[in-house]
């Protein structure tokens, strides 16, 4: 397991959570904190493998535009992608 | 390798200045955490790997470039049961070129042939030395197993090429984790690199103009639509093989495919790497890459339009667009290589 810090940049955003397989994409199961310099932030701890996820921004899923890569969740939405080494 | 030492300090600039927004790995690494409830489980895959080098056309005249990518041949050679014995596609013409080269047939015969097969053929060009790899990698494979294209020609035995052999491993294992048909890798390069504007100006434009709804999907995924590295699943590198094999642009002719064919496609940063010198930096190729792209996108259309009524007409009026598209594309091509 490795802890992955996820930081989304959404200075506008009443509520921001994170979805992705490590939590069956349930926008209550990490939510993300509110930083001083206005980055959502939120810290998981992620096993070996390739995972897909995506920011929900205010209720909107979103792309993550720093991540290392792209493809489609199982409802066929783009989402994001992060190794883990 | 997940993410790079390189990405990771490149993002902490963006968080530096407040613009960041993305994933790093926490330092240090957490081992007691327990297992994140719901979490996806990877789907096992019984399937093999399948590595296919293209040997430089040109040997380049230094071999540290050959060595770091021969090294990670041989790292994956030592992983029979994950990886299938890589292939190595070496043109004929690059063999009698080299033949009186003392260092290039050590090469061969001491690293290329120990650590991959090598498969000599004639080619008119590298995507005729794709076909011949991929096409004999899949006589070999199974139906859960994946092709994995390292092109030869790129600057290896750079830190940063260095960096991106370490992490092209994981086009393959996306296919295999995340079961999709194909991943596309994709390199960095600046706003005035040859393949940006290539790929801008040439690729995309003509896209936009034989199939607009195909290249919105793409471009969706990537904006390196020609990029030699990728991965491929065996059920849709059976279609791609058995459908017409155009002679030029052939990740252009596999995204579209996958477009048609609705498969599920991926794209994975693989960092910063260069062509080796002599490779596509100047205008010619430049140019001689965007007229190849027209011509198999006007290939492509005709093969799936012909059958229309009305498709010469049509087809004259794309072709009229098509051709203002590729002068536009000279032109700034022109502008900026020269």
């Amino acid at each position: 397991m490795r802890a992955i810090n996820f930081i989304c940049h959404a200075p506008q955003a009443t509520k921001v959570s994170i979805v992705g397989d490590f939590n069956n994409w349930n926008p209550a199961a990490n939510p993300m904190k509110h930083m001083p310099d206005r980055s959502w932030l939120t810290t998981i701890n992620l096993k070996h493998g390739h995972h897909r996820y995506a920011f929900l921004i205010d209720g909107v899923l979103s792309l993550d535009p720093h991540a290392q890569g792209i493809t489609r969740n199982d409802m066929g939405e783009r989402v994001s992608l992060v190794p883990v080494s | 390798m997940g993410i790079s030492l390189r990405a990771a300090l490149s993002r902490a600039t963006f968080k530096a200045s407040s613009q960041f927004t993305g994933a790093v790995e926490q330092t240090p690494m957490t081992k007691t955490a327990k297992p994140v409830r719901g979490a996806k489980t990877s789907k096992a895959s019984a399937g093999k790997i399948h590595p296919i080098v293209i040997y430089p056309f040109k040997q380049p005249n230094h071999l540290s470039d050959l060595e770091s990518l021969y090294g990670l041949v041989a790292r994956l050679a030592a992983k029979p049961g994950s990886y299938a014995r890589p292939i190595t596609v070496m043109d004929r013409k690059t063999y009698y070129s080299m033949k009186g080269h003392r260092e290039f047939q050590d090469f061969r015969t001491n690293t290329v042939a120990l650590h991959s097969e090598i498969i000599d053929a004639w080619c008119v060009d590298t995507c005729q030395m794709w076909y011949v790899g991929l096409g004999a990698a899949f006589e070999r494979g199974g139906e859960n197993d994946v092709y994995w294209l390292i092109p030869g020609d790129f600057d290896y035995g750079t830190p940063a090429g260095q960096e991106v052999l370490g992490g092209l491993h994981d086009l393959p294992e996306i296919i295999l984790e995340l079961d999709q048909d194909v991943c596309v890798g994709e390199i960095a390069t600046g706003h005035n690199n040859s393949k940006h504007l290539i790929d801008t100006y040439g690729t995309f434009a003509l896209l936009y103009t034989w199939f607009p709804g195909e290249a919105q999907e793409i471009r969706q995924f990537t904006e390196r639509p020609r990029s030699e590295f990728f991965a491929v699943r065996h059920s849709f590198l059976h279609e791609v093989l058995t459908q017409r094999w155009y002679p030029y642009e052939q990740t252009v002719v596999m995204l579209l495919q996958a477009v048609f064919g609705k498969k599920r496609i991926s794209r994975f940063f693989v960092g910063s790497v260069s062509d080796l010198p002599g490779g596509s930096e100047s205008l010619a190729p430049a140019l001689q890459q965007v007229e190849r792209t027209e011509r198999v996108l006007k290939s492509m259309w005709r093969e799936r339009n012909q059958y229309r009524g009305d498709w010469i007409q049509l087809y004259r009026h794309l072709e009229t667009q098509s051709e203002q598209v590729r002068r536009t594309a000279s032109t700034i091509l022109q502008n900026h290589l020269t």
